[in-house]
């Protein structure tokens, strides 16, 4: 049932080949093009604030057995304190923060760049792609899918017998989009691959992001017993000499 | 891949609570994360090469998969809680975001059409 039809190496040379390296180079140009266009914030001094406050609670968190329980409890009503306590914020307070940083122009602008030097290539790429190269069989994919993928993956080609490995340049598109970001992770080094569903996630986390984490970590920090290690760092010590000396 | 010796990412000092040294461990999943694709990549091209299709490529490409977890944990020496947090991290860290691209790759050479 599957004649194996031979595609033009004509074909490779000019569809496969250069749609895989515009691909790349327009990923690569995004790259730098969005690191030119960030606009450097001053920070914020409040937010730089609870973010200290943060890491302090974290370590606070993870190092309890090495300090006496009283240190510890009087850290811990520092932070936790319902009047004056660093880590607890009122109700009203969190709110206005996350709308007051929504509404800030500066910030709305910088989300509105980002999001739209990821979408605007996407899509003029794809229309690149639908207009130059709509009609034919573009390639073979290894692998046998179902009937129901051929309306998605043969989209220009109209006939109907054909195996639904041979695929449209459309979907040479979508799996370059894929697994590109795989060699972009090599490339342009350190994540900064197309992580545009990552990014699009860090965004709109951004708002909330000083007052979640604020309640976060006074939960965190009411939560943990304190377990004084001290008393065994002897008994330790013996059994490392001991381990040792074998 | 130097992850021998200063990158180890558990602290000596505790064995009850390990601790974590966070930049550590970040670097070495990194590293992880790389070499999985870098692995992926060249996969994708030996299986378009030798002409493997369907599931044949697939199960090549878990091999490939699992050779790379056997030499991730031989360079840790077997002893992964000095260098990550749970094994989970080198064995099914990244499989399937390589998987994308070991298709991607296998699809150029693929040797029924175009050679």
């Amino acid at each position: 049932m599957a004649e194996d039809l031979v595609l033009d190496t004509a074909i490779r040379d000019w569809v496969l080949v250069p749609l895989s390296v515009v691909m790349v180079l327009i990923g690569v140009l995004r790259y730098f093009v969005s690191k030119l266009m960030r606009s450097h914030q001053a920070p914020d001094l409040k937010v730089v604030k609870e973010g200290q406050v943060i890491l302090r609670a974290r370590n606070l968190r993870a190092a309890a057995g090495f300090i006496p329980a009283k240190s510890f409890r009087s850290r811990k009503t520092y932070f936790t304190n319902e009047e004056n306590g660093l880590l607890h914020v009122p109700k009203g307070q969190a709110q206005n923060a996350q709308a007051q940083m929504f509404s800030d122009p500066n910030l709305a602008m910088d989300m509105m760049k980002k999001n739209l030097s990821m979408i605007i290539p996407q899509t003029l790429t794809f229309a690149w792609v639908n207009f130059f190269f709509s009609g034919f069989v573009a390639a073979k994919i290894p692998f046998p899918l179902t009937q129901r993928f051929r309306g998605m993956l043969q989209n220009g080609i109209d006939l109907s017998t054909v195996d639904v490995s041979y695929v449209s340049s459309r979907s040479w598109y979508f799996l370059n989009l894929f697994g590109l970001r795989g060699l972009f992770s090599l490339i342009l080094g350190e994540e900064n691959a197309m992580d545009d569903t990552q990014r699009m996630m860090q965004m709109s986390g951004f708002g909330f992001d000083p007052s979640r984490s604020l309640s976060a970590e006074k939960d965190g920090i009411d939560i943990i017993q304190h377990e004084w290690a001290l008393p065994k760092m002897e008994k330790r010590a013996e059994d490392a000499l001991k381990k040792l000396l074998k | 891949m130097a992850r021998e010796g200063d990158r180890g990412a558990s602290g000596g000092a505790e064995d009850d609570p390990p601790i974590f040294n966070a930049e550590n461990l970040q670097s070495n999943i990194k590293s992880i994360h790389y070499s999985r694709t870098f692995l992926s990549i060249i996969g994708g091209v030996i299986a378009g090469i030798w002409g493997f299709t369907g599931l044949t490529g697939f199960i090549f490409y878990f091999l490939v998969m699992a050779a790379a977890s056997f030499g991730l944990a031989a360079k840790a020496k077997f002893s992964i809680c000095t260098y990550f947090d749970s094994w989970n991290r080198i064995f099914l860290d990244g499989i399937f975001g390589g998987l994308m691209s070991f298709v991607l790759f296998w699809t150029y050479p693929l040797k029924t059409t175009f050679w």
